[in-house]
């Protein structure tokens, strides 16, 4: 979610396009680099899942709290514009269910969170 | 002027004499300090040194006065830290705040995020690194150097002034909402821990990748002091063991030794017990203390320009695992 998909490629320009100072080659600069590349394999299994994963998710979400609507507007900025609504609303049903002591309601929040969690998952290369 | 001319400039004026520093060269030490390394030459004689220089904008709101006190509070004890030498708080020819020690050689780091760090030194790595553990948190406070710079909570305190100053990081840089880590922030406040056994020094990011070995099994140097402070000492065995740093494997703390060896060999050096209450309570904390970092980690490098890719890895890749780790915990404890 944070930093988004748009952050870290734009990122990854501003860092190559940053001249060094001299001090800063040698083991430093391969690893920056080498770090950058591994910013790249991650951005590519956020490019391939994260749409599908935003619709999931606040699709879940929507249901949990009972709640009809769709995503209709696919771009990532209005996915995550509903989903930071969505997720406010999660946070509120969760203390509300806790200050109920609705144990049921609090393992349903709890599984989704897991599945949640598990759908943002990124996979290191090695 | 570069950087090694500043420095020459600076160790020069200090010293009285004419310094050449040769082979400057940043290196890999986290992103609240620079970190160079260096040899400053004077009267034909040579000596290695590391210069840890605040950043323009950094991860962690850290005291280096802290960490340099803190570094120097273990000196000549039997706890491989680094030597003290110098602090300048206003910067003088660096123009940013600095302090310099003297450098360990011949060591390395084992990234946590490898599935096998230390290879077949793990478990002689694994008893060291619990056991220097033990002796920080059997080191008595009293007339510690960094007690100028640290202040001791009573002991029922500590979770509280912890988990308050995290939680607080994440109000004030979180950038889209979290349900899972304000769900485990609300189980903390609800479910507190008993108070500490005893006050100790608490390192704050004791873990694999933060010391230094010589590749035979040997730790030579335990770094990365930035977040030292005074508190429960189960604190840093928590943040040790959180699964965050044992990948894919996370029976043998970052691939060293098990859990429970890890306990015995801690409670040996430290004589002090482990509480299963508290130290449950300090591990779901470090996920929370975790997320607040990676977070500010995702602020950082959207208010820094982009500069430093170690934040957006930190903000994006380890924040994801640690919402996985935190979900996990928090549905194997059930409903609050």
């Amino acid at each position: 979610m944070t930093p988004a998909l748009p952050d870290i490629l734009v990122g990854q320009m501003v860092a190559l396009m940053i001249p060094l100072p001299p001090e800063a080659g040698g083991d430093y600069q391969a690893g920056r680099a080498g770090l950058l590349a591994m910013l790249a394999g991650l951005a590519a299994q956020e490019a391939e899942r994260g749409t599908a994963a935003r619709i999931w998710e606040n699709g879940a979400i929507r249901e949990l709290l009972g709640e009809s609507g769709v995503d209709s507007d696919f771009s990532w900025r209005a996915l995550d514009a509903a989903n930071a609504e969505l997720r406010r609303r999660l946070i509120a049903a969760h203390e509300a269910a806790e200050a109920a002591r609705d144990e049921g309601r609090q393992r349903d929040i709890l599984a989704l969170y897991q599945a949640m969690a598990k759908a943002r998952r990124l996979d290191l290369p090695v | 002027m570069t950087l090694a001319d500043r420095l020459a400039a600076y160790l020069s004026r200090t010293a009285g004499r004419p310094t050449a520093v040769e082979n400057l060269a940043r290196i890999s030490g986290g992103a609240s300090r620079e970190t160079y390394r260096y040899e400053a030459v004077a009267d034909g004689v040579r000596e290695g040194f590391i210069l840890r220089r605040d950043p323009p904008g950094s991860l962690i709101e850290t005291d280096r006065r802290s960490e340099f006190l803190a570094i120097r509070s273990f000196a000549g004890k039997d706890v491989a830290a680094p030597e003290a030498v110098v602090l300048e708080s206003d910067g003088a020819e660096l123009e940013r705040p600095f302090f310099i020690m003297r450098r360990v050689d011949g060591g390395a780091a084992g990234s946590p995020f490898s599935p096998d760090p230390f290879g077949a030194n793990a478990a002689a790595i694994g008893e060291q690194f619990f056991a220097i553990l033990g002796r920080i948190a059997g080191e008595p406070i009293e007339g510690l150097p960094l007690l100028e710079a640290a202040s001791a909570p009573a002991r029922e305190d500590c979770w509280r002034r912890e988990l308050g100053y995290w939680a607080g990081v994440i109000d004030a840089d979180e950038q889209h909402p979290q349900p899972i880590v304000r769900a485990a922030i609300r189980r903390l406040r609800a479910t507190p821990p008993p108070p500490a056994a005893r006050i100790s020094v608490v390192h704050g990011d004791y873990r694999a990748g933060n010391f230094l070995h010589d590749g035979a099994g040997k730790i030579l140097a335990i770094l990365d002091w930035e977040m030292v402070h005074l508190g429960d000492p189960l604190e840093d065995v928590a943040w040790a063991m959180d699964p965050l740093w044992s990948r894919p494997d996370d029976e043998r703390i970052s691939g060293m030794v098990a859990k429970n060896v890890a306990l015995d060999i801690w409670r040996r050096a430290s004589g002090l017990p482990v509480d299963p209450a508290a130290l449950a309570w300090w591990r779901l904390f470090a996920s929370v203390k975790g997320q607040a970092i990676w977070t500010s980690s995702a602020k950082a490098w959207r208010d820094g320009g982009f500069a430093e890719p170690i934040l957006a890895f930190s903000g994006w890749y380890t924040a994801r695992r640690q919402d996985e780790i935190l979900a996990d915990h928090l549905a194997a404890l059930g409903p609050a």
